[in-house]
């Protein structure tokens, strides 16, 4: 049954290199880096670097591999891309990417130079202190305060709205990491996520499989060979979720994500628990590496801590602790007495070659940043820029997303009028969005914005606190009792929405808004009260306060920038009509004029125009 | 031919709709004209039932829930699990000392003198156990037909097939909600609400999540309607003016709340209209609806139960005759630290219960309230070193005054890791993942028809249930297990 797998495979197997990306690429990446970073700071030449760019999306482009629109027609086509591409519009980047075009646009932004590291920050907040006052090491709150100050305030903005993409799909969850530095743990993670986002998948795969929040949250961390005296078997639990969530999915997919269909007309399953058994073997005899542990005895209880040098470690290989049994798995082999890095290899390498990657992994990023429901085209389109760049490489980042974003699906007018297109715009976006939209600033420099999972009184929904590995939401989940489920349509986002969650967005937003964030003890970086508690997070309104008088325009506007132009007139009207129920003037207050901004930002942003994005 | 269908649980509940869909003409479930389907003499409920699914999410490790207690299982039982000398503990195995007080003592002995006792955590459900509240429903778990670990090993999935994607955490959720694995909409718990919708004076209150999405409690007709641990949420924007303005509370009201052409925008919205429509008055029902039982704290199953438990008391405020209810805990996908972090968790259920047991006491309705417990699959009895992995059949609990407690019900599993063709190695399929000896389909029949289901509309409920019990020539699996009064 599997034949035609098998003999891929090992094709495959047969010219390893064929996995890794060609050196001369990444050079030539370096190098247009620097020459779009030029064009667009100097704000001057922007043709020229659009023009002469080697890079793969512009050439994917001219192939008409990608979708055939070059640039936005329209600022709300402009706006449309860029809500898609990362969380927010401004006036600058809509002029900029009006000028440069998507490829051009999209190269400077996978070439921006990256700014303050998760990690980084939490150390210029002081969170790597050991003291047993603050105990950060026990703590998962630095870690939600690190990644909302990464989502709203770092500059790669596509950048970290497709790090948040990929960490819905490799999952680890701060919910899961019971060691110290917890929240060092997951800024590692996050930045390992960022650092490979515009990278290739295997070598993605790799710094995943052997970063040391995964490992702790799945359980590599630690895993023991077999123990034949005791029964003892290695742990399966991440050589399970590699294959089920992170490469191959359950069933063998056509390149348009369909599955495939046995003679009988079952789907065909890509593993069984004998791959899941064998493949187990590879992953025993990691373990944090804690070669560059500096520890301190905390004195008050007497307990060594170590630096936090391990978070930021691969995890090591102790042969000792692996398994040298032979292990068989989707075809491939791994030899009896194979060491554990060789091993690996060969493990990531299968997965990462097998057919079913592109597709399973090009629609979930689909999902993730443009529809819910893409046709099999547009996954076939995808998963074959997966396959291959244009230039003979497998797993691409850059044309993956490339192929997701330009896509005619993504960009062409037919979504807009279809009722069935875009997809929810999940919780941790929308308070993103709205942060970037209006220029929120933490007064205090504390950006304490915490765990925000409470569907009754918040989003519902916070970066990096899944409750499973299964992610917030499910590829598949399909809203019972809704005319989806009468269809079998998945809308993954709904799996957040119930009867306490809509209106714990509408009540957590609806002063957020208009007052900001509240913080305890804006003043200091631990968890304490203090005289300062306050709204410390608040938005600037700044291009929107002085339209406050003008409620037409400032709806106007709010349509464009939140909801790229797809903000109907009836729901203008309905909006205008009622903040004009309050007359504002030049002469009004501050107050009054904060007012209704507040208000108009509030009713866009709680209609189903703006939720749905399309 | 029974190989199972992925969406034949759906499937089939929608045909034995579709004749009088037809009169309804549409053919969208939640449009259905409940009146115009007949339904009402689903249930003659004059009195109140609820059943509530205490569902463990991360698949509970079976092993050291329900222990192996007498000396010759609890020895195969440490020996596997990695327990020191003299009955100690040791790797992930209990001490035997410190099951004795949590032993259970069922009203008739199991076969073999196999002794059975509660984690040390679970004191207080060990207690309605001995007490006649509480049963325990030996090895559970999905299964498509009976089968025997021959059949297991079989080539032939045609005549014995298997449910789909055994050990996955997310489909075996599923499918013990629903019979399907992920993507599925239609769980049995809804299909039993589905039943009940006309005994209720407000339908949506058939069915009550209180806990995150789940299919279990999505019928063809009867929707999971969502109230959190504080109760339904009221949307402020819409209850008092915002930002000082009542021409914005008026607008928000109307954009939260109107009809879409966009199928998504609308289902969103759909949400909202339902949210608003039933908040009040729920929360005006739960005003009147106040318990002395103190519930633990710093438990958030017991937050859920409670809430469940003043549902309950507000039943009348609520017009309420038949509810199926579900809860949740997370954190048992324990394949590390099985022994620091499982007495915890089965110290949460455990207390919990026993709070929420006592909460139907106090209302008067302990033997109208039956709690029943779920998980995605038991565990491995092996060891992996300081946990165990994914595994299939599991002991679970029912707890309520019509329970028949005091009792084992289905086969205690030999304790075994072993492959040989001896009997002692039957039940399980590789490191002592239990070959289920009770199908969830039977389980669920047997509580379905205490809450008042007709035999013959079990079928449509449990797609799989043909296969098991007498009609099926096979009443060694018998479709109602007997644990109910």
């Amino acid at each position: 049954m599997l034949a035609t797998e098998h003999e891929y495979l090992e094709h495959q197997l047969a010219a390893p290199d064929a996995a890794a990306p060609a050196p001369e690429l990444a050079a030539g990446a370096a190098l247009l880096a620097s020459a779009l970073l030029a064009a667009c700071g100097g704000g001057g030449s922007a043709d020229a670097g659009a023009a002469t760019s080697p890079s793969i999306v512009s050439s994917m482009l001219a192939a008409n591999v990608v979708g055939s629109y070059t640039a936005p027609a329209s600022d709300q086509d402009a706006v449309r891309f860029l809500l898609q591409a990362q969380f927010s519009a401004s006036d600058d980047q809509i002029n900029d990417l009006r000028k440069l075009g998507y490829a051009a646009w999209l190269d400077a932004q996978f070439n921006a130079p990256a700014p303050m590291t998760g990690i980084a920050w939490l150390n210029s907040r002081g969170y790597d202190a050991i003291n047993n006052a603050t105990r950060y090491y026990d703590n998962t709150y630095p870690a939600d305060y690190m990644v909302w100050h990464q989502l709203m305030v770092s500059t790669d903005a596509v950048r970290k709205r497709v790090t948040l993409a990929l960490s819905e799909f490799f999952v680890v969850s701060l919910l899961g990491l019971n060691f110290s530095w917890r929240s060092h743990l997951a800024a590692a993670w996050w930045d390992v996520l960022a650092a490979n986002a515009f990278g290739n998948y295997r070598q993605l795969l790799e710094a995943v499989t052997l970063n040391p929040a995964m490992g702790a949250y799945l359980n590599t961390k630690g895993n023991l060979k077999e123990n034949v005296a005791t029964g003892r078997a290695p742990d399966e639990n991440y050589g399970r979720e590699v294959m089920q969530l992170f490469t191959l999915g359950l069933y063998l997919l056509n390149p348009d994500g369909s599955e495939k269909r046995g003679g009988d007309g079952s789907k065909l399953e890509t593993y069984n628990q004998n791959d899941i058994t064998n493949i187990a073997r590879v992953f025993t005899g990691w373990d944090f590496d804690q070669t560059q542990n500096v520890n301190t005895v905390e004195p008050v209880q007497n307990r060594t801590i170590p630096n936090t040098a391990f978070t930021q470690l691969p995890m090591r290989l102790n042969p000792a602790n692996h398994s040298t049994l032979a292990s068989n798995f989707l075809g491939a082999t791994v030899p009896a007495g194979t060491d554990g890095t060789a091993a690996l290899k060969i493990a990531l390498d299968t997965l990462f070659n097998h057919p079913n990657v592109g597709p399973f992994f090009g629609k979930q990023m689909i999902q993730r940043l443009v529809t819910s429901n893409p046709s099999p085209g547009y996954v076939a389109r995808v998963a074959s820029a997966f396959n291959n760049n244009g230039a003979g490489v497998r797993g691409d980042l850059k044309a993956v997303f490339s192929a997701v974003l330009l896509d005619d699906e993504a960009r062409g007018p037919a979504g807009l009028t279809q009722t069935g297109f875009g997809k929810l715009r999940e919780p941790i976006v929308r308070l993103v969005q709205w942060g970037r939209s209006f220029g929120i600033t933490s007064a205090r420099g504390s950006w304490k914005i915490g765990d925000l999972s409470n569907p009754a009184t918040q989003l519902g929904q916070s970066p990096l606190r899944s409750p499973s590995v299964f992610n917030f939401f499910r590829p598949g989940y399909v809203p019972p009792s809704t005319a989806l489920s009468a269809r079998l349509t998945p809308a993954p986002e709904f799996q957040l929405v119930n009867e306490s969650s809509v209106g714990g967005y509408l009540n957590y937003l609806q002063v957020a808004i208009r007052n900001g964030i509240f913080v305890n003890a804006p003043d200091l970086p631990n968890a304490a009260s203090s005289a300062t508690n306050g709204y410390d997070i608040t938005a600037a309104y700044s291009v929107e306060l002085p339209l406050a008088g003008d409620a037409q325009g400032l709806v106007k506007r709010l349509g464009l920038m939140l909801c790229a132009g797809q903000l109907s007139d009836a729901s203008q009207t309905l909006i205008v009509n009622a903040l004009n129920a309050t007359p504002i003037t030049a002469a009004s207050s501050d107050s009054a004029k904060r007012d209704r901004v507040a208000a108009a930002v509030f009713l866009v942003m709680a209609s189903a125009d703006y939720l749905i994005q399309k | 031919m029974h190989l199972l269908q992925p969406q034949l649980h759906s499937r089939r509940a929608f045909l034995r709709r579709s004749g009088q869909l037809a009169l309804t003409g549409t053919a969208l479930p939640f449009a259905l004209n409940l009146a115009a389907i007949g339904e009402a003499a689903a249930f003659d409920a004059t009195d109140y039932k609820a059943l509530v699914c205490v569902f463990f999410y991360g698949g509970n490790d079976y092993a050291n829930t329900v222990v192996t207690y007498d000396d010759a299982s609890y020895t195969a039982y440490s020996a596997i699990r990695g327990g020191k000398a003299d009955q100690t503990a040791g790797g992930i195995a209990l001490a035997k000392s410190d099951l004795a007080a949590t032993l259970l003592a069922p009203g008739t002995l199991l076969a073999d003198g196999r002794q059975y006792a509660l984690h040390p955590s679970m004191t207080g459900l060990s207690r309605l156990f001995n007490s006649g509240q509480a049963a325990v429903q030996l090895n559970v778990g999905p299964l498509v037909v009976p089968l025997t670990k021959t059949q297991y090993n079989s080539a032939d999935r045609q005549a014995y097939p298997l449910p789909p994607k055994l050990f996955s955490h997310n489909d075996q959720q599923s499918i013990w909600q629903s019979s399907s694995p992920e993507g599925s909409t239609v769980g049995w718990g809804g299909n039993i609400g589905d039943l009940a919708l006309s005994s209720n004076s407000n339908s949506l209150f058939t069915c009550i999540n209180v806990t995150g999405n789940a299919v279990f409690l999505s019928g063809d007709s009867a929707l999971s309607y969502q109230v959190s641990t504080g109760g339904a949420v009221a949307i402020n924007g819409i209850k008092s003016n915002v930002y000082g303005s009542s021409a914005v509370k008026n607008a928000l009201t109307t954009l939260v709340q109107q009809p879409r052409s966009h199928t998504l925008e609308n289902e969103y919205n759909r949400v909202t209209i339902r949210a608003v429509g039933a908040e009040a008055q729920v929360t005006s029902a739960l005003g009147g609806s106040n318990l002395a039982t103190v519930f633990p704290a710093a438990n958030p199953l017991a937050d859920q139960l409670k809430m469940v438990a003043r549902l309950i008391g507000a039943r009348s405020a609520l017009g309420s005759k038949r509810q199926v209810f579900m809860v949740s805990l997370g954190g048992f996908d324990l394949h590390d630290n099985l022994i620091s972090q499982h007495p915890g968790l089965l110290g949460k259920v455990s207390d919990a219960l026993s709070a929420f047991y006592n909460a139907t006491a106090e209302l008067g309705v302990a033997n109208k309230v039956t709690a029943f417990t779920a998980s995605d699959f038991g565990r491995t009895l092996a060891s992996n070193g300081d946990g165990s992995d994914h595994g299939w059949g599991s002991h679970h609990f029912m707890v309520g005054g019509a329970v028949k407690g005091k009792a084992f019900y289905g086969t205690a599993p030999p304790v075994s890791v072993g492959s040989s063709a001896s009997a002692q190695d039957q039940w399980h399929v590789g490191q002592g993942r239990l070959l289920p000896s009770t199908s969830v389909d039977q389980y669920a029949a047997t509580l379905a028809k205490w809450f008042g289901v007709a035999d013959s509309e079990l079928a449509g409920i449990l797609p799989n249930l043909r296969h098991f019990g007498t009609t099926a020539s096979r009443p060694d699996y018998p479709v109602n297990l007997g644990f109910m009064a």
